[in-house]
């Protein structure tokens, strides 16, 4: 008992002397993202070596709380964060109850280090900017070579210009399935809205939003309803695996267990450490009469209006987004594309390395995000539509009629979306 | 109760805590083996679902070179002084609840038992920003403060106390006791099963905590065990290995304290020696 | 002793934990009910809320959804804590080590055992491989809106049951052995032992499971926001997971607040019958 008491001192103690022990002299500031330290250490080691008077602070807060913390910190005006890491499809929720601050008068050094417009379109809203962009993403189709080989079907070819047809895919996978393979294909972040929008984009079918604000839905259309259908007889007919969270797809394709697995290009580097997988990438396949669309979108930094260090915030962000050296920095240990134009030369530097080995995966990337990206709805409703429809697309998968489903989501969504204002 | 085990009685009970473990087993086994090879024997069944072939410590060194030993040392603190402080005021309290005849005893019981209904999640905003306007944002009292006043420790511990009997109240009396005097020298001595098992209460609800340490102390000095194994599952991509290496340790640690309380535990009963 | 001097010792005595639970439970419950009555975008207060929550096909569902759920998955845990108190109740080496393996679930993160258990509950995954290897078909659980309540229910039971179980060992250990001594020198069998003492020796402790399982059931929500986000098709839209859905991801705080407040007073219904079933017939 007195060791405890002891002990319970001593680290009250500490608790102290840890209050009390501010930096004199330097301006903190702090950053709150989903990343994991290791990714955002780069970028805030080059902007300290750069302007040694300002010190940044990462608090790192799991990607599915992330909400949770902007909605009850920044929300009741808390000063301790003056930088938050905005995913692009949320900016409109944050910008219209004020969690970020405009940045119009930045607008042509943004542009000019940006020039994608669907990339400036991530971090706008309602004609104002409200971001700093930073990374953007795409999606290939991953095959295992072995595969195909044992099921003699021949390598797809990774032009955009011959992409395959969704048909033709999934007649490959048949085969390989067909020749041993466990499952013909998967997606890698299965059930969500970010992975499946290319399907019903690509069919023509529109994002399942419309009108002002893009409030109401529209996900129940003849379109939406045939290539729910779809999705939900990969599952149905065993083509693709059930009960598979998305975590956990990448291990099918690493233990050889799946022909084909559309992802995003972080997986290389998770794919890369199995030396046992032998594997090439392709552009995604398209539906035949639609056109080709592949998702895009990632992380941009905003931030908090209520922020008592603005002008430090603004040159972090600047530095992390508009400078060419943070911003390659900023991907150095995370795979995933810049948008700064500079620092993307400097990562397909990078990449072109994996052409031998897997093919040529930055051109591929480079294409997409060019020519196919469509990028999520931008309307305040699009964490209420997004939570609606991945439950939608999992009940599909389950086994669930489309229509009824559809039908469904279309109903919650208009209660859910009225509630908007 | 025939206390003496039967080899039956003892197959069953060896069998219900394998079924138990088994799963914590998997956990164990996938901390120990290389990341990609957790998924890869999950079925169809085989040695290697049970005992890997190729045994690593990667994963657990690589979780505790990270910011994980701080945070698990944040949870073991964090739970101490909430058990601690808890059992005394918790104690107090169900002491008051069960012995104490006043007026509207009955009604700050049922407040006392609202209040563990009331679910943690749905109150986490707006006692963040109570907590907030104390300044109690990323601190340890911050932390350990929702833990201390738990409504389920003060039920528990009444119920216990009302099973001692009146003789020993009145007979401290009339040796001259006050109150606490009562409180402390018969009620808590006799309470040691009691206690332990109030102390279990406190201490899970601390180091299960989740979204409550997340909110009030994001800082990393301050993160503690349950939401840094959240880290390991990054947007991208998830290291399993890493996040069972860590599930090993954050439950490694109750077992330890668990087994030390099951010896306090049998020593509790046998000098309380049961009632009358 | 006055009634004012046992008074005042009685508010010293509760004073701590009264106003830790006072400001640290009540006070944000009654911010959560005043938000609850204020309609988003409005000013003033309204049952705008409690009228969108009730015509709400999502919300009635997890009504009845949880409701199925505490039914079932209440007296199973009880018993089955029960079973096993009564069996782990002996000396022996390893038995206290068995105890702790038991116990030992409740300690680990319930995002962990919630990745566990969807892993080994996987089409794919341990449990239909050892189902297999035992000539049974293998089943659909997380993936059927028929089995994945179930399945919720016997990982929330492999979680919490150990903990049940320590708390009924606690009262059974508390029994005196002079009473059983008694009974059996009038001829009482092993089943009449338990039903004559055993059983009202451990009414105490079994009202403290009961009213706090009950309400442990009834905040359950982690394992499902991890596995199946309600689904498939609402099967296990506990009423915790809408909150949390509504409050956090959705962020509707207005209809979340009104959620928990009609949880909160549906709990405290239950709790209350529970403490009048129990207390019937406690004097001796």
């Amino acid at each position: 008992m007195k060791r405890m008491i002891g002990i319970a001192l001593a680290s009250l103690a500490g608790l102290m002397a840890a209050a009390g022990g501010a930096q004199a002299d330097q301006t903190t500031l702090n950053f709150l993202s989903a990343q994991k330290d290791s990714i955002v250490a780069p970028m805030i080691e080059g902007f300290e070596k750069k302007y040694p008077d300002i010190r940044v602070v990462h608090q790192s807060v799991p990607f599915n709380d992330l909400n949770a913390a902007v909605e009850s910190r920044i929300a009741q005006g808390d000063t301790s964060i003056d930088l938050v890491h905005a995913d692009t499809p949320r900016i409109p929720a944050f910008a219209s109850q004020g969690y970020l601050l405009k940045l119009d008068d930045r607008r042509a050094a943004i542009e000019k280090a940006v020039p994608n417009k669907v990339d400036l379109e991530q971090v706008s809203w309602d004609g104002s900017i409200y971001a700093y962009p930073m990374w953007t993403s795409t999606q290939l189709l991953y095959y295992n070579k072995d595969l195909l080989k044992k099921a003699g079907i021949d390598m797809p070819s990774a032009d955009p210009s011959k992409r395959l047809t969704w048909k033709q895919l999934l007649d490959m996978a048949k085969k390989a399935q067909e020749a041993g393979a466990k499952w013909g294909v998967t997606f890698q972040q299965v059930d969500r809205y970010y992975q499946l929008q290319m399907l019903f984009e690509s069919k023509g079918a529109g994002p399942g939003l419309t009108g002002e604000g893009l409030l109401t839905p529209a996900v129940n259309t003849a379109p939406w309803v045939e290539v729910g259908k779809w999705y939900g007889d990969l599952y149905k007919d065993g083509l693709a695996p059930r009960g598979v969270t998305p975590e956990q797809t990448d291990e099918l394709f690493i233990n050889g267990q799946v022909a084909f697995i559309i992802g995003g290009p972080w997986a290389i580097s998770r794919y890369d450490g199995n030396s046992d997988l032998h594997y090439a990438v392709a552009p995604v396949p398209y539906f035949e009469g639609g056109k080709p669309v592949t998702p895009t979108g990632s992380w941009a930094i905003a931030i908090n209006p209520h922020s008592q260090k603005i002008d430090a915030a603004r040159k972090f962000a600047e530095y992390v987004s508009l400078d060419p050296e943070g911003a390659a920095l900023s991907v150095k240990t995370n795979p995933l594309p810049p948008v700064n134009a500079e620092a993307y030369k400097i990562y397909a530097e990078g990449m072109k390395k994996l052409t031998d080995r897997i093919g040529p995966v930055i051109d591929i990337i480079s294409y997409e995000t060019q020519n196919t990206a469509i990028g999520r709805p931008r309307t305040r409703g699009y964490v209420t539509f997004e939570t609606v429809m991945n439950r939608a697309f999992s009940d599909i998968r389950n086994g669930a009629d489309a229509k009824t489903t559809l039908d469904g989501a279309e109903q919650q969504l208009k209660r859910a979306l009225a509630r908007i204002k | 109760m025939n206390e003496h085990s039967s080899a039956l009685r003892y197959a069953a009970i060896i069998l219900a805590a394998l079924v138990f473990f088994m799963p914590l087993w998997w956990v164990a086994i996938s901390a120990l083996r290389p990341a990609d090879e957790i998924f890869r024997y999950i079925s169809p069944l085989s040695l290697q679902s049970f005992w890997p072939e190729h045994w690593t410590l990667t994963n657990i060194v690589g979780l505790w070179e990270g910011s994980f030993r701080r945070a698990i040392l944040n949870s073991l603190f964090v739970s101490a002084v909430t058990v601690i402080v808890g059992l005394a005021i918790c104690s107090m309290a169900a002491f008051a609840l069960a012995v104490i005849d006043f007026p509207l005893r009955n009604a700050v019981f049922m407040t006392m038992v609202v209040s563990f209904l009331i679910p943690f999640d749905a109150i986490a905003v707006p006692l963040f920003g109570i907590m907030r306007d104390l300044r109690l944002q990323n601190t340890y009292t911050g932390l350990i403060l929702p833990g201390i006043g738990n409504g389920l420790a003060v039920f528990l511990l009444r119920q216990f106390f009302l099973g001692i009997p009146k003789e020993l109240r009145e007979a401290g009396f009339v040796d001259g006791m006050g109150w606490f005097g009562i409180y402390w020298r018969i009620y808590l001595p006799l309470s040691g099963p009691a206690m332990i098992s109030a102390a279990l209460i406190l201490f899970v609800f601390q180091w299960q905590a989740y979204l409550w340490p997340l909110l009030i102390a994001p800082a990393p000095q301050f993160k503690v065990a349950a939401v840094a194994i959240a880290q390991f599952s990054g947007q991208y991509d998830v290291n399993f290995g890493l996040i069972f290496a860590a599930a090993l340790f954050i439950s490694v640690i109750p077992m330890v304290i668990l087994t030390i309380l099951q010896r306090f535990y049998s020593a509790s009963v046998a000098s309380s020696g049961g009632k009358e | 002793m006055s009634r004012t001097t046992r008074l005042l010792v009685a508010f010293c005595f509760l004073l701590p934990a009264v106003l830790c639970v006072f400001l640290l439970r009540l006070w944000p419950a009654g911010l959560a009910l005043r938000n609850s009555l204020i309609a988003p975008g409005d000013g003033g207060y309204s049952l705008e809320n409690y009228r969108y929550i009730f015509t709400d096909p999502d919300f009635l569902n997890s009504l009845k959804v949880t409701l199925v759920y505490s039914v079932i998955v209440n007296p199973l845990q009880i018993g089955i804590a029960l079973a096993l108190a009564l069996l782990v109740n002996a000396k022996g080496p390893l038995i206290g080590f068995s105890r702790t393996l038991i116990l030992l679930p409740v300690a680990i993160p319930q995002s962990v055992s919630a990745v566990v258990w969807g892993v080994a509950l996987r089409p794919d995954g341990q449990i239909n491989a050892i189902l297999v290897a035992l000539g049974i078909e293998p089943q659909r659980f997380l993936t059927s809106p028929n089995q994945a309540l179930m399945s919720i229910m016997l990982i929330v039971s492999w979680i919490g049951v150990g903990y049940w179980m320590t708390f009924i060992l606690a009262g059974l250990q508390d029994i005196p052995k002079a009473l059983y001594e008694a009974v059996v020198i009038d001829g009482a069998n092993r089943w009449q032992q338990f039903w004559y003492v055993t059983l009202p020796q451990l009414r105490r402790p079994l009202t403290f499971v009961l009213v706090a399982d009950t309400v442990a059931n009834f905040l359950v929500f982690a394992p499902v926001q991890i596995l199946t986000a309600g689904g498939p098709e609402g099967s296990t839209n506990l009423i915790m997971n809408d909150i949390y859905t509504k409050a956090f991801v959705i962020s509707d705080p207005e209809s979340a607040a009104a959620t928990t407040i009609v949880l909160v007073s549906a709990v405290l219904i239950v709790v209350t019958l529970q403490f009048h079933l129990m207390s019937r017939g406690e004097d001796r």
